[in-house]
């Protein structure tokens, strides 16, 4: 039997409607964080919480949309490990570029 | 997704490790591919600031973050709706399914006029893919998610018509795709600044 099996309808329907309110609600923390610090300079902790919020909303895509909360194998840290060094290198080459300005 | 434990297993045992994700396996090895070919782009954004940052700056506070995040909500908006037709399509309910994913598509074409708005606002004030390094990588990085964005509407239409439950799945799954590459895109380009 499979989890979708397992799963009815209603906790598939709850569970993706959470996932959604959670991409909006984290979407709405980024901008407010980023236009809270002015609208021309974030600075390092605004840049911190939406490169934060943009990892938290992948996997949330990730594993509830594309399903692949029920991978097996490592697959959920794979991603998780690219989206940590994609959005991490980003978040290094903004913090260098401070303090190399 | 359909569970890879619901395909049998002469049908998916060359797939390897692929084979443990849920869902068709040439989708997630499309995933993937786009994950790293973005992934490296946004890099390449990053370094390149990183060497000009005075130009970066500049070009960055004349995007409208209320528009970016505008098309952030439309898009993560479309992305359930599509994962609630694949759900009334797995539950038989095929004129629900189609609602669903025809609100997605209207959706996706929401995003494609802002878009198309914020472009135009930017090509008014003189900024073109040749005025800069930040605007050539801000109209490649985007203009190329935008194409993504054309190529998954006409892929919901096509699993809208031909609407098997494995279609919709895959279908679906290019979509979440595409939202997946915008919400790294979106802070990027319009946050990080």
């Amino acid at each position: 039997m499979t989890d979708k099996a397992i799963e009815d309808n209603a906790a598939w329907s709850r569970r993706l409607t959470r996932a959604w309110v959670l991409l909006v609600a984290l979407t709405l923390v980024s901008l407010g964080a980023v236009l809270g610090f002015g609208a021309t300079e974030a600075g390092i902790a605004a840049a911190a919480v939406a490169l934060a919020a943009s990892f938290y909303k992948a996997r949330l895509v990730l594993d509830h949309f594309l399903d692949l909360r029920r991978a097996e194998g490592g697959w959920r840290g794979v991603f998780a490990a690219m989206l940590a060094v994609i959005l991490g290198g980003l978040m290094a080459t903004y913090v260098a570029a401070g303090m190399m300005g | 997704m359909t569970d890879a434990t619901d395909i049998p297993a002469e049908a998916r045992a060359d797939w390897g490790a692929l084979s443990q994700l849920p869902g068709n396996p040439i989708m997630w090895v499309l995933i993937i591919s786009e994950l790293l070919v973005f992934g490296a782009f946004f890099l390449a954004f990053g370094v390149a600031r990183l060497f000009d940052p005075a130009t970066f700056h500049s070009g960055q506070a004349l995007l409208d973050v209320r528009m970016g995040g505008l098309n952030t909500l439309i898009l993560v908006t479309s992305g359930w709706m599509a994962a609630k037709a694949v759900q009334a399509r797995v539950g038989q309910a095929v004129p629900q399914s189609r609602r669903w994913l025809a609100g997605a598509m209207a959706l996706g074409c929401a995003f494609l006029v802002v878009k198309g708005m914020e472009y135009a606002d930017k090509l008014a004030l003189g900024h073109t893919l040749e005025s800069d390094t930040f605007f050539t990588l801000f109209y490649l990085m985007t203009g190329f998610h935008a194409l993504h964005v054309v190529m998954g509407l006409a892929v919901l239409a096509i699993v809208g018509w031909k609407n098997s439950v494995e279609n919709m799945e895959t279908g679906a799954a290019f979509w979440h795709m595409v939202d997946l590459i915008w919400l790294i895109l979106f802070p990027i380009v319009y946050l990080v600044r």
